[in-house]
């Protein structure tokens, strides 16, 4: 079979490496559903603590796992970076991660400096191990395209923003004198809202939204320009922050139109598809990008007028915006790799994409997810609302939990039972 | 207009045949379907054999590695005859449902396919071949007929 050839290992890593982050993934953010029914509104509090719990379990636990998932997976398939033993590299990041983000969330609810100090070598580890070993499989490649290159600018992102907060978690640990702490923390936020999050999201978005749903390519400016352009201005941010004090009020404005024009030409891809078939991953990018729209109008208002709901609006529309892409990537990611592993490996009875995820069975999710950013919203003007909006996210991950666990109970009972034929490789 | 225009041009005008078939089915439209498909499996198949009759080989013999992309390549050409096959039959036996799911991996495959050929394989053609041989190659792929 192929596997000896290597030939599979060039398309697709076991679908085990990727289907164990997207469960790392839908655990947090059932994690994060409990949490938000204990802390209630307080979770739109920045100055609370519980605000700060909960933005890591998303960002960290919820995010950062989906985004590993889409990384093993894209790494080879798209950019043609060959990881070695993607088993045993997914096990070493994924380990330490799971305990450090746990480790770090109780840091946070305690203030214990020893939690914060482990929590510091277990993500610090682990984090930056795999972002060096991607980074550097990823300079190696002979061509770059504009999704390879925006993959490699995300990564520094994620390296630099993780460095900062181990400058934070030193400082708390009493390790660092903690100076600019305001500046690293403003900058770490930065880093970590624009040029992880969404820069990958984009870097992404320039391959998949043209083959998942056969588009025009995005403006060549943009996908050439775009990736890097987002890095210096937040690196200049950065390093002008101890000396200007209001850098951000130039930065930030400037970040916010190229996520604009980023979402405005997305939705305008999305209805120039050759494909006719409106899907719940179509709707999950539209709403996606239209809340990226909506959370940085959001966010400039709030800068300029003063008003904090608007602020809180901001942050939760960026948080739908993100788990909106996660989760259309997932509808297509998974059903495909499951049907893609079991018909490589030669079985005759590999499920096909809509029995391992019913397209119905994504629509109904998208309702969920909908209602769970509309109540969660409303609940900032209705505060009893925030149980309904916590049960929401419950069933919301749930909802995605559960496919995780169909999709691999069938993967692995077709291995057991399915009827298998030897194909050859066609070789000149 | 050169190698790696040329087989991207075609490339998307598969898309499109694609689509119409898909949208054909959608909408029930069977007898549509089934003229849109098979020229959609006919463009495709053409396709294929210009790259794998005579692109292939030159790149090969020019590289002197028959093990490397190419290799990838004819594989995947056979992940992808397989699906058409079954397109056939859920186009033969009117399974809508059937015909719709295996569009979708249809397209991620192909579409994977596509772009590393448009961003490796083509590229390398273009940058690694002499130009007599870029024409040379090129004229004999356009009298590929299945
Ligand atoms: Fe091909
Ligand atoms: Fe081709």
């Amino acid at each position: 079979m192929f596997d000896q050839n290597g030939l599979s290992l060039d398309q697709a890593p076991p679908i085990s490496v990727v289907l164990r982050f997207f469960l790392s993934g839908a655990l947090f953010g059932i994690v994060a559903g409990l949490l938000i029914l204990v802390f209630n509104t307080a979770i739109f509090d920045p100055a609370a603590i519980e605000a700060v719990i909960l933005t890591h379990t998303l960002t960290l636990g919820v995010m950062l796992s989906f985004m590993f998932a889409a990384l093993f997976q894209m790494l080879p398939v798209i950019a043609g970076v060959k990881l070695t033993a993607p088993v045993r590299k997914a096990n070493m990041l994924q380990y330490p991660f799971i305990l450090g983000v746990i480790v770090l969330l109780f840091a946070f609810y305690s203030g214990k400096v020893l939690l914060f100090t482990i929590a510091s070598f277990l993500l610090g580890g682990a984090i930056l191990s795999i972002t060096v070993t991607m980074l550097r499989e990823l300079l190696k490649l002979p061509n770059h395209s504009s999704s390879s290159k925006g993959m490699s600018i995300a990564l520094i992102a994620l390296g630099i923003l993780t460095i900062l907060a181990l400058y934070m978690t030193g400082t708390l640990g009493g390790i660092f004198e903690g100076m600019h702490y305001l500046q690293v923390k403003q900058a770490h936020f930065t880093f970590g809202l624009f040029g992880w999050i969404a820069l990958l999201i984009i870097s992404i978005s320039f391959q998949v939204i043209e083959m998942f749903y056969v588009t025009p390519s995005y403006p060549t400016l943009m996908h050439k320009h775009l990736p890097l352009s987002l890095l210096i201005l937040i690196g200049t941010g950065t390093l002008l922050s101890p000396i200007i004090a209001d850098v951000w009020s130039f930065v930030t404005p400037l970040l916010a139109l190229l996520m604009v024009l980023y979402a405005l030409i997305t939705l305008k891809r999305l209805t120039q598809r050759k494909r006719p078939i409106t899907d719940a991953t179509v709707l999950l990018w539209r709403i996606g990008t239209g809340l990226l729209i909506a959370s940085m109008l959001l966010m400039l208002s709030a800068d300029y007028s003063g008003y904090t709901i608007l602020a809180k609006l901001s942050y939760l529309s960026f948080a739908g915006f993100a788990i909106s892409i996660v989760f259309a990537m997932f509808y297509k990611i998974v059903p495909f790799l499951t049907w893609f592993h079991l018909s490589s490996q030669g079985y005759f009875t590999a499920p096909m994409m809509h029995e391992v995820i019913h397209p119905k069975t994504a629509m109904r999710h998208f309702y969920i997810h909908s209602a769970t950013l509309l109540v969660l919203a409303l609940s900032l003007f209705f505060s009893p609302l925030i149980y309904l909006g916590g049960f929401l996210t419950l069933l919301s991950f749930g909802w995605i939990l559960w496919q995780i666990i169909h999709a691999w109970r069938l993967y692995l009972h077709t291995q057991r039972t399915g009827e298998k034929f030897e194909m050859n490789i066609p070789t000149t | 207009m050169n190698i790696s225009q040329f087989m991207t041009q075609e490339h998307r005008m598969c898309d499109t045949t694609f689509a119409e078939a898909e949208q054909a089915v959608a909408n029930g439209d069977w007898e549509a379907a089934e003229k849109a498909f098979l020229q959609f499996s006919n463009e495709t198949l053409t396709h294929f054999k210009r790259e794998e009759d005579e692109l292939f080989p030159v790149f090969e013999s020019h590289t002197g590695s028959t093990e490397g992309p190419t290799q990838v390549m004819r594989y995947e050409h056979e992940q992808v005859k397989g699906l058409i096959g079954k397109m056939a039959e859920a186009i033969e036996s009117q399974e809508k449902d059937t015909y719709l799911s295996l569009c979708e991996s249809m397209m991620i495959l192909l579409q994977q396919h596509n772009m590393k050929e448009e961003q490796m394989l083509y590229a390398m053609c273009e940058r690694l071949l002499p130009p007599e041989l870029k024409d040379e190659t090129l004229e004999k792929m356009k009298q590929v007929e299945l």
